[in-house]
């Protein structure tokens, strides 16, 4: 844990953080709106007291209110991982930056959210599907994905009488999708 | 091409269907029928407009190009791996590689199993290295969980995993030579590895999907049988890579195959978000053990190898001396291993607190990752699973323009890649 | 009918062919006769009148038979060899020591379905496994597998070698491009290219032999190398000798050249839409090459059917032995030898080890009577006859040299095309020009 990286994080980036600097064993977490992931990752990469050049991970998140994109960045500067979640996405529409001009590498990356939950990714020259088929309706990865609708609407549909699928415990027939906790 | 030909109406009169039959009856696709179909030429292009830029650029041809599908069905793509080729005659003037045959639902799976089974479902992903699929896992639970691994579990786990890497790295070997064209090297290489892998089923009672790593530890310790082999292996193991080496290292045809080819920059490849051999052999020396030290790592003493020229070569020959520093480290566990409980104390119904962690590990292909987040149920609300092979993939395109197609292999042989878990 | 049908009925299977095998036997024996009787002496004066050309036929025949077996026979080298060498076994089941399993192979591909794929022109698609196959074959012809062994002694015997080996890249480039197939496309014209390019050093790695010789007939240059090993060819050209034995892998598309069908790259090449028998004359078609091109090698560079050492005229063993002489003698030797040579085997064995039974020695006995009539006939064959000697040297060296070849082929790995083609244009063309001028220029000085 290192309190020093997270008070230069507030001092830098104070008035774009849309909640408190949090951290637990290795990992700084930083939350930050859709708008402002162009400026934030550009700084973060750019400048040399950050130095963040080693992009980890990205992938999408669904808390059952929001959509999140997550990010994952490592520098030299600091023992800590460094989380940007860039949070308050809506789950109708989301949207969100690309960070492909930066790394060309999460190009796939974005592929894959956008794939397993909807997220576009605004600057990516590349957003189709990547595991799913191309015409595939759904977003396997979202909490309101119901597995018997999709096979319904699947071309597979009424030529084999379905098989009881695997129904989750909280799912959108029984009115209740699973939440996280705004914050966690 | 352009007029087809008038089609007879036949309704069920040659085949019956036991769905009925009119389950397909005057359907374009209907498969009951044989027609004499105006035959077009077979293109792997999508048949509806494209859809992103990169689509359209791809999927337009120039004069004199044409479009060749190396179809999921291979005998030398590393799994079920579509790549679709656009040729200047032998020449490769871009490529499109097209995943999701392998897609299991992985991390939806775990997101209806308990902590404990979701480490079960890791292991198949990159099942060349499965102990390297399940440590990041069992390392972002034991944070969410705030569980301390005692430390002979963790000098246990990097023994078994670095055994893993040597095993990982000689089939690597195998399968470079046999895209190659030479049929020797990969039995050879599969001796050496079955020779880890009996000892490892020795001690995890699996051959391959290991399911060995606990939340909190390992699942048995060391036994008699798995110290006797292995006590047996490390007496020659030097000698035997040393000879597996001179066959591929002085071998002209070989070398000549593979040098210069596929070459990539260190600041391309950190672009790519590429880690592991693949990087360090372009000259970045980031190695997730170094940089970001876990488990019993900080107490062991072993070098980071780097090349700089970034091509083929480079790349099997890092792997090469990733083997030797894997020897180094196998030994001084043996002679650092701490006593001590190998599981720590765990309830049998996990409930962390609703938060999140991020584990890395350095797996053989680069960097493993998995991002769980609890909702403070007994079931993690997400399990993201970062696999490199997947990031790996994307260079290809950027590695494989103005080499031939007989070189495509060989240079997605030399990333390395495993299509489970590529595509989870 | 039922009486018939119901007698029918209560045959075996067996008794059924039998039923109606011996009737047809019967009568066909009885026609036989007939015709023999009635045009037989008009045949045989057709036949004595027209020898050569019945000499032809019977070597064509023999020719085209003899392929198969010799294929299935390197084929099953290459399994166990290559197998070997990568600490496997190999074949292992199908006959002793799996020896069977080639033949096994090609029984099985006969019973493959007989397909043409869509689109394919179907003309074209049958015709090229015949095209490959013939083009291979027929340079059997003129190779001599012994004094007075050979098909035809034709004067320009190495050109008419050269020429229809050529001909395989017709057969190539029709599968290639009749499969309707991107894959076969490719290996077809990867394999076209590949034959042509190295066509040239091929031919001209031994037109320095040609200036030695001064003839191109194959049985004059074995016959030019008799006597002892030294006089043999490879060590006056041992240059040409090397560039022809790469330019001869290339041709017979085996490794490290053999990337149109490299099946890690491109599935099965130009082979690739073809299944069943048209797949096993392809495949028989590579491996009667090898034979050939090694059956080349040896006739031209390592001396054919000779034997590497020349006894001297005073041991020449002449055998006059003369079977009429023994009379009834013969009889007795021919139903006691087996019997006296089983005893005099099995009692050693019977006497000095009291766990070897009776019958046990006696088995032993009689394998071993047998082995040593086997090496008597073999010998005196030998001896006697000058085309048995000249036939087992020539088919011991060409298989170390088809050993040779599989021997490659599980070692090394394949070269790309494009090296592939620098090679042969770059190095093998100006190697084999330079061999040829220092062989002109040694012959106008040293003044043959």
């Amino acid at each position: 844990m290192d309190r020093s990286f997270k008070a230069r994080l507030e001092r830098r980036f104070g008035d774009q953080l849309t909640g408190p600097v949090r951290q637990r064993h290795d990992e700084t977490e930083v939350r930050i709106g859709p708008g402002d992931v162009v400026p934030v990752i550009t700084a973060l990469h750019d400048e040399p007291e950050f130095s963040f050049e080693f992009l980890a991970d990205l992938c999408g998140v669904d808390t059952g209110e929001v959509m999140q994109v997550v990010y994952h960045l490592w520098s030299p500067t600091t023992p800590d991982w460094l989380r940007v979640i860039a949070d308050g996405l809506s789950r109708e529409d989301p949207r969100v930056p690309s960070v492909t001009f930066m790394w060309k590498g999460a190009e796939w990356m974005e592929r894959e959210a956008y794939d397993m939950f909807g997220i576009t990714f605004e600057g990516n020259r590349d957003l189709r599907r990547i595991y799913m088929p191309p015409d595939y309706q759904s977003f396997p990865l979202r909490k309101d994905f119901y597995l018997a609708d999709d096979a319904a609407r699947s071309p597979g549909a009424g030529v084999r009488p379905m098989e009881q699928t695997h129904v989750p415990r909280d799912t959108v027939a029984t009115g209740k999708v699973r939440r996280l906790s705004p914050g966690t | 091409m352009t007029a087809t030909t008038p089609r007879p109406d036949v309704t069920g009169s040659h085949h019956t269907s036991s769905l009925g039959d009119d389950a397909f009856a005057g359907e374009p696709d209907d498969p009951r029928v044989q027609l004499d179909r105006d035959l077009g030429v077979f293109e792997p292009v999508p048949p509806y407009p494209p859809r992103t830029e990169r689509e359209a650029e791809f999927y337009t041809l120039r004069d004199g190009e044409m479009f060749l599908n190396m179809g999921p069905q291979h005998p030398s793509t590393h799994g079920v791996l579509r790549v679709v080729l656009k040729l200047d005659g032998e020449k490769v003037v871009d490529l499109d590689p097209v995943l999701g045959y392998l897609h299991r639902g992985v991390e939806k799976l775990c997101e209806n199993a308990d902590y404990h089974h979701s480490i079960a479902y890791l292991d198949p992903l990159e099942y060349v290295s499965s102990l390297f699929c399940e440590w990041p896992g069992v390392m972002a639970f034991e944070k969410l969980l705030d569980v301390q691994v005692p430390r002979r579990a963790e000098y246990i786990r990097v023994l078994s995993a670095e055994l893993n890497r040597i095993a990982s790295h000689s089939l690597f070997l195998g399968w470079m030579a046999l895209d190659l064209g030479g049929l020797t090297p990969i039995l050879w290489s599969f001796i050496e590895r079955d020779t880890i892998v009996e000892m490892l089923a020795s001690l995890t009672g699996q051959r391959m999907l290991f399911n060995y790593f606990r939340i909190g530890g390992v699942n048995g310790d060391l036994n008699h049988e798995f110290m006797s082999r292995l006590g047996d292996w490390m007496s020659h193991a030097t000698e035997q890579v040393e000879a597996g080496n001179t066959l591929l290292n002085e071998n002209e045809i070989f070398v000549r195959r593979m040098r210069g080819l596929g070459k990539i920059d260190s600041k391309t490849a950190l672009r790519m978000t590429m880690s592991g051999p693949n990087l360090r052999a372009t000259g970045v020396p980031f190695d997730m053990r170094r940089a970001h030290p876990y488990s019993a790592y900080p107490e062991l003493d072993f070098d980071i190898p780097t090349r700089q020229e970034g091509d083929c070569l480079a790349r099997y020959l890092l792997r090469m001396d990733e083997i030797k520093q894997s020897l180094r480290i196998i030994d001084q566990c043996l002679h650092q291993m701490p006593d001590g409980p190998v599981m720590a104390k765990l309830p049998r119904l996990l409930r962390p607190r609703p938060g999140r962690a991020y584990a890395g590990i350095e797996a053989p292909r680069g960097q493993y990752a998995v991002y769980a987040i609890s909702d403070g149920t007994d079931q993690p609300f997400r399990m993201r699973i970062h696999d490199p092979s997947f990031l790996h993939l994307q260079s290809v395109g950027l590695m494989m323009p103005g080499h031939l197609v007989a070189d495509t292999m060989a240079i997605m042989a030399s990333l390395d890649p495993i299509m489970g878990g590529v595509d989870k | 009918m039922t009486v018939v049908s119901r007698g029918w009925n209560r045959l075996t299977l067996p008794g059924k062919f039998l039923f109606i095998l011996v009737p047809l036997l019967i009568v066909a024996t009885a026609a036989l006769i007939i015709l023999i009787t009635a045009f037989g002496q008009l045949a045989l004066d057709t036949l004595a009148a027209n020898l050569p050309i019945v000499r032809f036929v019977v070597a064509a025949t023999v020719i085209l038979l003899i392929t198969v077996p010799t294929a299935f026979l390197i084929i099953y080298m290459e399994m166990k060899i290559i197998a070997l060498m990568n600490l496997r076994i190999g074949p292992d089941r199908v006959g002793p020591f799996g020896s069977l399993l080639s033949v096994v192979h090609g029984l099985k591909v006969l019973m493959k379905e007989d397909f043409t794929p869509t689109g394919a022109d179907s003309v074209v698609f049958t015709w090229a496994p015949v095209v490959v196959y013939l083009a291979s074959v027929m340079t059997l012809l003129v190779i001599p597998f012994a004094p007075g062994l050979y098909g035809a002694d034709l004067n320009i015997g190495l050109l008419y070698f050269f020429a229809v080996s050529g001909l395989a890249v017709v057969g190539l480039l029709m599968a290639g491009w009749s499969s309707y197939n991107k894959y076969s496309l490719l290996g077809g014209l990867r394999a076209a290219a590949q034959i042509v390019s190295y066509e040239i050093p091929l031919t001209l790695s031994v037109v320095g032999l040609l200036l030695l010789a001064g003839t191109m007939s194959l049985n004059q240059l074995v016959e030019n190398q008799q006597g002892w090993f030294t006089d043999w060819y490879i060590f006056q050209q041992p240059l040409g000798a090397l560039i022809l034995f790469i330019a001869a892998t290339a041709e017979a598309n085996r490794t490290p050249f053999d990337l149109t069908e490299a099946d890690s790259e491109i599935v099965a090449g130009f082979a690739t839409e073809y299944s069943g028998m048209r797949f096993g004359f392809f495949f028989f078609a590579e491996y009667v090459n090898v034979f050939i091109v090694s059956a080349l090698f040896v006739t031209l560079f390592l001396g054919g059917w000779n034997a590497p050492f020349a006894l001297p005229e005073a041991w020449q063993v002449q055998l006059s032995l003369d079977p009429a002489s023994f009379n009834i003698g013969l009889l007795f030797i021919i139903a006691l030898a087996p019997v006296v040579l089983t005893l005099l085997f099995a009692a050693p064995f019977w006497l000095v080890s009291s766990r070897i039974k009776w019958w046990q020695a006696l088995l032993i006995g009689f394998v071993l009577a047998n082995v040593f009539i086997v090496t008597l006939a073999v010998a005196w064959a030998y001896i006697g006859l000058n085309w048995v000697a000249g036939i087992l040297w020539f088919m011991l060296k060409t298989y170390v040299l088809v050993f040779t070849f599989v021997w490659m082929r599980g070692t090394l790995p394949r070269v790309r095309i494009d090296q592939l083609m620098g090679f042969a244009w770059k190095w093998l063309l100006p190697a084999s020009l330079l061999n040829l001028f220092v062989t002109a220029a040694a012959i106008v000085v040293i003044g043959r």
